[in-house]
């Protein structure tokens, strides 16, 4: 069991002077799954990975990568890794098959092997119309792809990706995620996004970390259910409009609906959403397992009122996500006043287009 | 532990002894603590023991009879890179092409050039040289070299490969070595011009003239050393440019002043500055004492660089 674990993390930290980047992080990747590890910008997810990459080293803990430590064995994990960094950092003068001949020959590859491992790689990445172009030339897609196909040179077992997908678009994310899946079966990927929905597709399991600290770690349906609410969102009419009104008696004012709503069993918050002058809405949140549908029916049909819409809500990973990292956000914010701003090295690309939509819809 | 990876162990053990020789070569010659081979000796025993005996012992009994042999071929292989990258970007050819001319300027008209010397001697093209060299060829080809994979995060990717932090730093340094070489070399063209084909305009004396290139040399080895450790303390390659730049003129102007400054100040002045060291070598003579100051500043450097960037790891 224990040569499994691919990827292992033990009470990891790291600070880069005062400012504690990652605070005791704790994991183990085995053979064949594919993690997506997710969190905010400057949660850590780049330093973790540039630790157990060999880039940094830890301030305390230890990692070990296909049962070698970071630290004492760094050439032989190095040897056993493929790492995409973000932003796929390339050597812009050399031509995409340069590169990858460069990549190969520090991995000491020969060159029937390189020969061989490139056309496949070559394939995979979809390079065959750039390998002789200069990676100058190439727009930040293709140097992904260029990245992408560096790390997988030499077969690699443990694949670790930061943001592969970011410059990516939509088709190609997908055919990316497909691959990923297909290699993920005998491998292991660890891969870093702020894209929610990569993780669903590609990812059985998601390590969720905020504030330098896993927050939560486990398949996707587990994390799904772990902060446990659940949402239901009640229309009912208010007027007639085109259609006549249908009810008994005259039809609810928003306040009686919220009141009424307010009493049912489980029901822990309700908010008013926006609507036309036709129907009133509600969200309710509750905290419970049981299912409240058919309280929330009732009570609606004994007053006589009519009901035109009523859905629960399953948390999505994004609720998840956001619930998880947001509160931490916050709550450290308060404690932090008087800490230093954060490194501005740690995560400085961060800022992609999805973060910024991510926290827009928030 | 168990009875089998006890038994590995010591066949590990004995392997290693057996190439020790090999393994030497590798460990004496830059520091290298990112080193395999010794700490796999160990580590057996540690906490992870439980994890190792399957997949490590092979590893390691792979691993060091090809030490040596895979630094030597990572070390090429970076240099290579490095030389090529020289060579892929315009600045190489500019500023070889540039001192050419200028060189070239300065060989037939300064002063009235090599026919006022009235001698088959290059000695007046040595005074001036070393000076346009430090001032702007070994700045320029050693700006970029660390600066500019800070900036754009390619070492990143450059050390996250298997190589040793000691390969990077001595094939950066080899590869901009070789530029300057090059540029070195390109000297040559003047005396045999002149003195061998297509003129022979009389008996040229060698032995001053390749003193001067190796003093050349010793300096352009020193200075490129001097040129890394400030590229890799900065992203901005102005900045490591201009300080580069500076360091090395001071450095070598600096012995002008030894004919006014009397006593220790001027014997520590001399010691230091580039163009005392250099003078002899000028004038036909190799120096050992500047041999050893040239090779000690460098071998200082380098391992100044090593330092630094194995210290990004702990920053």
């Amino acid at each position: 069991m224990s040569t499994d674990v691919m990827i292992y993390a033990s009470d990891l930290s790291k600070n880069f002077g005062s400012f504690r980047a990652v605070d005791k992080i704790n994991f183990e990747v085995n053979r064949g799954e594919v993690v997506g590890f997710l969190g905010p910008n400057g949660a850590g997810k780049s330093t973790t990975m540039r630790i157990l990459t060999c880039f940094i080293a830890p301030s305390s803990g230890t990692a070990r990568i296909n049962g070698h430590d970071v630290f004492e064995h760094t050439l032989a994990v190095r040897e056993s890794l493929g790492y995409l960094p973000q932003r796929a950092p390339l050597y812009l003068e050399m031509s995409v098959y340069e590169y990858l001949k460069f990549a190969a020959d520090l991995r000491n590859l020969d060159e029937s092997t390189f020969k061989k491992r490139a056309r496949s790689v070559v394939e995979v990445a979809g390079l065959a119309q750039v390998l002789g172009k200069e990676i100058r030339q190439l727009s930040h897609g293709y140097r992904q792809r260029v990245g992408l196909a560096q790390a997988l040179i030499h077969d690699p077992p443990i694949l670790i990706l930061d943001e592969p997908t970011s410059d990516l678009d939509p088709n190609e994310k997908a055919e990316f995620l497909d691959y990923l899946k297909q290699i993920g079966k005998d491998r292991t990927v660890l891969l870093s996004t702020h894209n929610l929905k990569e993780v669903e597709t590609a990812c059985a399991r998601a390590i969720i970390v905020s504030r330098g600290r896993v927050v939560a770690d486990g398949s996707l349906d587990e994390i799904k259910g772990k902060s446990g609410r659940v949402r239901y969102v009640v229309e009912v009419q208010e007027s007639g409009g085109d259609s006549p009104y249908r009810g008994t008696g005259a039809p609810p004012r928003a306040k009686e609906v919220s009141d009424l709503l307010a009493t049912i069993k489980g029901a822990a918050r309700v908010n008013e959403l926006p609507t036309d002058e036709r129907a009133h809405a509600f969200e309710l949140t509750s905290d419970r397992d049981t299912d409240l549908r058919a309280a929330i029916f009732r009570a609606i049909a004994d007053k006589g009122w009519v009901l035109l819409e009523l859905h629960r809500d399953t948390q999505t990973l994004e609720d998840v996500f956001r619930h998880l990292t947001i509160g931490e956000e916050r709550r450290n914010r308060h404690v932090g006043k008087g800490e230093p701003p954060p490194v501005k090295d740690e995560d400085e690309d961060d800022e992609d287009d999805d973060e910024d939509d991510d926290e827009d819809e928030a | 532990m168990s009875d089998k990876a006890k038994k590995e162990e010591d066949e590990k053990k004995k392997k290693l002894a057996e190439e020790g020789d090999d393994e030497d070569e590798d460990t004496t010659s830059e520091g290298d603590d990112d080193g395999d081979e010794g700490d796999e000796e160990e580590s057996d025993d540690s906490a992870d023991a439980d994890e190792k005996p399957a997949k490590a012992p092979p590893m390691a009994a792979r691993e060091a009879p090809k030490v040596s042999a895979s630094f030597a071929r990572n070390l090429w292989t970076i240099t290579k890179r490095e030389f090529a990258g020289y060579f892929n970007s315009a600045l190489a050819y500019i500023v070889i092409s540039a001192s050419m001319v200028l060189f070239g300027l300065y060989f037939f008209f300064y002063q009235g050039g090599i026919w006022q010397v009235d001698r088959a001697s290059m000695s007046r093209m040595f005074d001036f040289v070393p000076a346009w060299i430090c001032f702007l060829t070994i700045p320029l080809f050693t700006m970029r070299a660390m600066s500019e994979e800070k900036r754009l995060g390619t070492i990143e990717l450059l050390i996250t490969l298997p190589v040793r932090d000691s390969e990077v730093v001595l094939g950066k340094y080899l590869g901009a070595l070789g530029v300057l070489v090059v540029q070195i070399a390109l000297l040559a063209i003047y005396p045999i011009a002149m003195f061998k084909f297509p003129w022979n305009m009389g008996a040229f004396d060698w032995g001053p003239f390749w003193s001067s290139m190796f003093g050349l040399f010793l300096m352009g080895a020193a200075g490129i050393a001097i040129g890394m450790l400030y590229s890799g303390m900065t992203e901005s390659q102005i900045v490591s440019y201009f300080a580069t730049a500076s360091t090395l003129l001071i450095l070598f102007f600096v012995g002008s002043l030894v004919q006014f400054v009397k006593g220790w100040p001027g014997e520590v002045i001399s010691f230091f500055s580039f163009q005392t060291r250099y003078e002899p070598f000028s004038r036909g003579l190799i120096d050992t004492r500047a041999v050893v100051y040239f090779v000690s500043v460098t071998v200082l450097c380098l391992l100044e660089s090593f330092r630094q960037l194995e210290g990004r790891r702990w920053r």
